[in-house]
């Protein structure tokens, strides 16, 4: 299969249209700010620049991508720099709501496991219990400032903090995931887009 | 670099910090803003510990707080927006996808590991071994006590589990990983190696038995005052309240690169716990991280302790490599 099908998941290509006018030097002097971040390495050819990014700070501009290709190449209507650019991150949160999904899984799996054990506790812990379901004291502050009056125990209801957990958070998380990958794969395209437009543009 | 002289220590050699309230800047903007970013955290404070306190049975349960405790990080991802402290803290896409991956962990896989090995389950073990039964007297206090009281008995842990991972190599190793972040947000607090979220979750307040209004106060505790120890937003805080509670300010400076610096203010919500114990620096920084601002990628945070851990082991007790003489 020609993994062009898949690689756009965390490949990002795209092309800025030159001014007319200007050399591949100009354009690489220009972007060159872009390429001396902590962590970033890079070759420049004639038309073409290659960058590799390693642990990259979060406040440098291009910190999704980790490596990439940017060409310039001379057509009928002018020049255009064409970009190819990589990015774990992209691919991690597109990854990230099939780690959550199997984390709901392991959850159900193991409420499932732990359910006759449970019951089993549940019996042997009543008399415990049993006592707890006394009267529940409340302090005269608190009865003077007007606070609801505490509920008593209810012996058979399991105690708050005691619930197994439940699978609804995972799947929570899978959601937003999904969510993020979509928005960061239109935003950080964009974004990089703009911001060699913007660096192509400035003096 | 000269740093700043405080007590016995000299601040701020190795890195650019800022100490001292006066030093600090403050909010700019019109009288409005200046009075919301003055007076947000006291109100958010006092408004949440009004409703746990009145609130009826019926509302006052754990998934209200739940999803106070969501709106108010929307809220604040909101300000962060409007209001940044500095604009290298800016939240990127990166920044809260790695974030939330981390609070994701938190929701799912600690908490099975909570399950069996957590604070919770070790209280229970102990109480069954020793045949102890709960603090019960705990439950006739004023509830405002008993909450004070639950979060800052977690939060005294917490300081001391803190301060031992800055100061045990063993512990480090875990919480060294949370030092690599390069910027506060407000969900950085749970980006860390899981062992060590796993280690300052621990506390011993399953040997109290309280009130669940209790409970939920003190939570109301920890979010209105914990929470603003990662986040990129510039606020006024009133002087008794910095004096009393961890600050961003107070927390960029343990995070800052600068080594002393980050040799302070350990404590979670509490910096008066500080001050008793002299780890107290009223400062902040913007220059955050270790070896010289490198951000670890989420693989080695993951990796970073065991490595690192058997690397040392290696260096301390593997044979030398013989050299071959030249």
């Amino acid at each position: 299969m020609n993994s062009r099908f898949i690689d756009w998941i965390w490949h990002v290509r795209g092309s800025v249209t030159l001014a007319p006018e200007q050399s591949s030097d100009d354009v690489f002097d220009r972007l060159d700010p872009l390429f001396r971040q902590y962590g970033t390495s890079h070759e420049r050819t004639n038309d073409t620049l290659i960058f590799r990014k390693k642990d990259q700070a979060a406040q440098d501009k291009m910190s999704v991508f980790d490596g990439g290709v940017l060409q310039i190449e001379q057509g009928v209507s002018g020049s255009v720099l064409r970009y190819h650019l990589t990015s774990r991150a992209l691919l991690f949160c597109f990854l990230a709501p099939l780690l959550f999904l199997g984390m709901a899984q392991l959850t159900i799996a193991l409420s499932k496991h732990e359910k006759p054990s449970a019951e089993a506790a549940d019996t042997s812990g009543k008399g415990r219990d049993a006592k707890k379901n006394a009267d529940v004291p409340m302090n005269a502050i608190d009865k003077a400032l007007g606070a609801p009056a505490p509920e008593k125990k209810d012996a058979g209801k399991a105690e708050g903090r005691n619930k197994k957990p439940s699978a609804t958070s995972a799947y929570v998380f899978a959601a937003i995931f999904a969510a993020l990958y979509l928005v960061g794969r239109i935003l950080e395209d964009r974004l990089v887009k703009a911001l060699f437009r913007k660096s192509l543009l400035g003096a | 670099m000269d740093g700043v002289r405080v007590g016995k220590r000299l601040i701020g050699t190795q890195a650019p910090v800022t100490i001292g309230w006066e030093n600090i800047p403050r909010v700019e903007g019109g009288p409005v803003k200046q009075f919301i970013f003055t007076w947000f955290q006291p109100t958010v404070l006092f408004a949440l510990l009004a409703f746990w306190y009145y609130a009826p049975n019926s509302i006052a349960k754990a998934s209200t707080a739940v999803g106070i405790g969501i709106g108010f990080k929307v809220l604040l991802l909101g300000l962060e927006w409007v209001n940044p402290r500095h604009e290298s803290w800016r939240l990127t896409w990166k920044e809260l996808v790695t974030d939330l991956f981390y609070v994701g962990l938190g929701y799912t896989a600690l908490r099975i590991v909570d399950d069996y090995i957590g604070d919770k389950v070790m209280v229970e073990a102990v109480q069954h071994y020793f045949h102890w039964d709960k603090f019960t007297w705990f439950m006739g206090l004023p509830l405002l006590v008993q909450a004070f009281l639950i979060s800052f008995v977690f939060d005294f842990g917490q300081y001391w589990m803190h301060r031992g991972m800055h100061n045990w190599y063993p512990l480090w190793l875990p919480h060294s990983v949370h030092h690599y972040i390069t910027q506060l947000n407000i969900n950085k607090g749970a980006v860390g190696n899981p062992v060590e979220l796993f280690l300052i979750g621990l506390g011993i307040g399953g040997f109290f038995d309280f009130l669940p209004r209790a409970f939920l106060l003190a939570g109301a505790f920890g979010m209105a005052i914990g929470t603003y120890q990662h986040i990129n937003v510039r606020f006024n805080s009133p002087r008794w309240w910095r004096f009393l509670f961890n600050t961003t300010e107070h927390h960029s400076l343990h995070h800052s690169q600068d080594f002393e610096a980050t040799r302070s203010n350990y404590s979670g919500s509490y910096i008066f716990i500080d001050r008793i114990f002299g780890t107290c620096i009223d400062g902040e920084a913007e220059l955050l991280g270790m070896e010289g601002g490198r951000r670890m990628s989420i693989r080695e945070q993951m990796t970073f302790p065991f490595t690192e851990g058997w690397k040392s082991l290696k260096e301390r007790f593997g044979q030398p490599i013989a050299t071959p003489a030249e």
